[in-house]
């Protein structure tokens, strides 16, 4: 172990360690991780345009679709889904170059032929992330066997059908991450390897850091991936692009952004991110190959990314470590345990 | 080539550009002066400190007439030169030729922009494309960042750093060893020195939200200080609206000397004076005046004269189109989502950086 590690272990073992009794993280309730959320939901029947404010103005990826006259929930729309819908459309029409700057509200509304498309039309569009749901006594252990499947996120119900809230991978991390020192039997894997958990190299999917921005995106729909790793000619990684980038393109109308270069891309979202919190961020988030599974764990934690690019000495991406394979392993930690 | 180094200070002190091949001379003369520094420099007060200055090239200006001039006064910058300012290039020439001028006055400590990976992210490169036409001016400056030296000891009891403190490291003498003439590692204790940051709601250290280096608390600091018998821990790299922060008892601030950070922060910017007998006085100061600083539009209209075709910029609607504010999709008019450019489109929006003009 390195000095690091062994600091940070450190760290975790003292720090309000004052429980004596041993628990097991596998028996916590789904509805102790939601308590104190406050649910955002987005009526079924606005516009999508709609939709992408509320998941704006309240910082967040996704939210649930609540059917008024069904009273229910249909589905959960995110950027995933507003990218796939974009992406439908633009698809369906050459973009000439004088449109290339519009709004992104006038491109939709244009491609629907001024008739609003519904959320619930476009929700769960992706395919990717379907509406899942569990109970408030559901145990973490089956809620992480979910999410190392791929799923991201899990609405959390009561008995009488009501939505507490949603527990996501990153914030089911986070919680795991917290509370380390409660959970000695998730000690043993933090120590461990990326290569002796399988992490250390992969498939990466990448794109050129001269290739457009959309370019990219279609391929991620394409691929079914929610990001790809930017690279140089060398194949040295130079940053990230990601579904929930929409985001930043949505924030600021910049259609126009859909046609610059991932690089470009990854460049402007660094130098808004850093005005913004006062605080640079390193280029790309990432860990060497060598590094432990608790070092990966921590550094998603600390900079709540949902993946990990594994790179070797010459900072060349060899491997990815997202939030899926993260709880995939933890899953895999139950099922020797049985 | 002679070089003459009054003539080159004047000539910035103007905000003209060095030539490239003069450039090249004064990193290759500066190299060979830093080359003998150890990774641990020991200066005396009366010493005025700097903090980040990322480009804002008049607010440098302003650093001078308030702190006094070279050699005059002595200066120690704490790194961050370049990146996100419109002028990058003639900030960091200007401090190169006064440290080949004054070496004994002036000290110049590498920050985690001074790096070839974070100044092709964040401006420094495309400035140099833009304004010389190609990156060797970029190469011969990232090559020079390489020699700076890490960290700097005031009078024995201050230390200096950009970032903040390693869990690797617990004395100087473990600073002194590094071999730090290459470029910043993604990890380890060289990278942790630029990146650390304080965190006054911890006792110890934890991974970084930035990605790389990690935050420090109150056990740290003492702990360190106490090691190395030291009093104070002096640090930039963090924006603070007031221009400086003191932490932990006193035992930590951190200064900042970009106001108005980006030109649109509205911060106040500060530098340490430290006087002989090792009084601390923050002198805090507000972005120098409007008149004397072109807008970004008019730092757009200047590239666009040296014949930089305007296609050139990503922002396709900047023909001609959004002078100064608002965006080049000419977005002046409704805002149909709320959570755009900081609810006013006269001003410039959360992407519209200056730098943004360079991308």
């Amino acid at each position: 172990m390195s000095i690091t590690d062994r600091v940070l272990l450190n760290n975790h073992l003292r720090h309000e360690g004052l429980t004596t009794v041993s628990h097991d993280w596998t028996m916590v309730k789904a509805g102790s991780l939601v308590e104190k959320q406050t649910l955002v939901t987005i009526d079924a029947d606005a516009t999508v345009e709609d939709a992408c404010e509320v998941l704006l103005k309240n910082g967040i990826t996704s939210a649930p679709v609540y059917d008024n006259s069904k009273k229910m929930y249909v589905g959960m729309f995110d950027y995933g889904d507003l990218m796939t819908y974009i992406l439908l459309l633009l698809k369906k029409m050459d973009v000439a170059l004088e449109d290339q700057s519009m709004e992104m509200r006038d491109l939709i509304q244009r491609t629907s032929r001024s008739q609003n498309v519904p959320v619930k039309l476009a929700s769960d569009l992706s395919g990717k992330d379907p509406f899942c749901t569990v109970l408030e006594e559901t145990r973490l252990g089956a809620v992480v066997h979910d999410f190392g499947t791929g799923i991201h996120r899990v609405a959390v119900m009561d008995a009488g059908g009501n939505m507490k809230g949603i527990l996501s991978q990153s914030s089911t991390l986070d919680y795991l991450m917290r509370h380390l020192s409660e959970y000695p039997q998730l000690q043993p894997v933090m120590q461990k390897s990326l290569q002796q958990c399988g992490l250390s190299n992969g498939r990466v999917l990448s794109v050129n850091g001269d290739e457009k921005v959309l370019d990219a995106l279609i391929s991620m729909s394409t691929n079914s991936v929610s990001s790809l790793a930017v690279l140089d000619d060398q194949g040295v990684l130079l940053g990230n692009i990601s579904m929930t980038d929409i985001k930043h393109i949505m924030k600021n109308l910049r259609t126009s952004w859909l046609w610059i270069t991932c690089f470009q891309l990854v460049c402007k979202i660094r130098l808004s991110q850093g005005v913004e919190s006062g605080e640079d961020q390193y280029p790309v988030l990432d860990v060497n190959a060598k590094s432990t599974f608790g070092y990966t764990l921590s550094k998603l934690q600390a900079t709540k990314a949902h993946r990990m690019w594994v790179v070797n000495d010459s900072g060349c991406a060899v491997g990815v470590v997202s939030l899926t394979d993260v709880f995939r392993v933890l899953s895999g930690l139950i099922d020797t345990d049985d | 080539m002679v070089l003459d180094l009054d003539a080159c200070i004047e000539s910035l002190f103007q905000r003209q550009l060095l030539a490239e091949s003069v450039i090249k001379e004064i990193c290759e003369k500066t190299k060979e002066l830093l080359m003998t520094e150890s990774n641990v420099v020991h200066i005396k007060a009366p010493v005025t400190v700097v903090g980040d200055i990322h480009g804002q090239f008049y607010d440098l200006l302003e650093i001078f007439k308030i702190g006094g001039y070279c050699p005059d006064t002595n200066y120690l910058f704490l790194g961050d030169y370049v990146d996100r300012g419109l002028y990058s290039v003639e900030t960091i020439s200007i401090l190169t030729c006064l440290k080949l001028r004054y070496p004994e006055r002036v000290q110049l400590v590498r920050g985690n922009h001074e790096s070839r990976a974070v100044t092709s992210t964040y401006g420094f490169y495309t400035e140099c494309m833009k304004k010389y036409g190609t990156s060797d001016v970029w190469h011969y400056f990232t090559d020079l960042f390489d020699y700076l030296t890490l960290s700097v000891v005031i009078d024995n009891m201050i230390f200096c750093v950009h970032g903040g403190l390693s869990p690797s490291i617990h004395t100087i003498d473990q600073i002194k060893v590094i071999d730090r003439f290459k470029e910043i590692p993604h990890e380890g204790p060289m990278a942790d020195l630029v990146w650390s940051d304080p965190d006054p709601g911890r006792e110890e250290f934890a991974v970084s939200p930035r990605g790389a280096g990690y935050t420090f608390g109150s056990m740290v600091v003492e702990k360190f200080l106490h090691e190395n018998r030291m009093d104070h821990i002096l640090r930039a790299h963090q924006l603070c609206m007031e221009g400086f922060q003191v932490l932990f008892d006193d035992q930590l601030s951190t200064v900042w000397s970009a106001p108005n950070y980006c030109y649109r922060c509205g911060n106040l910017a500060s530098i340490l004076e430290i006087g002989v007998e090792g009084e601390r006085h923050f002198n805090v100061f507000e972005a120098a005046p409007e008149n004397e600083r072109p807008t970004p539009a008019e730092a757009q209209r200047a590239l666009f004269s040296n014949g930089v075709p305007a296609g050139l910029f990503s922002n396709g609607g900047s023909n001609g189109a959004g002078v100064g504010g608002g965006g080049p999709n000419g977005s002046n008019g409704a805002m149909t989502f709320a959570g755009g450019a900081n609810g006013s489109n006269g001003g410039i929006d959360a992407t519209q950086d200056a730098i943004h003009y360079f991308l």
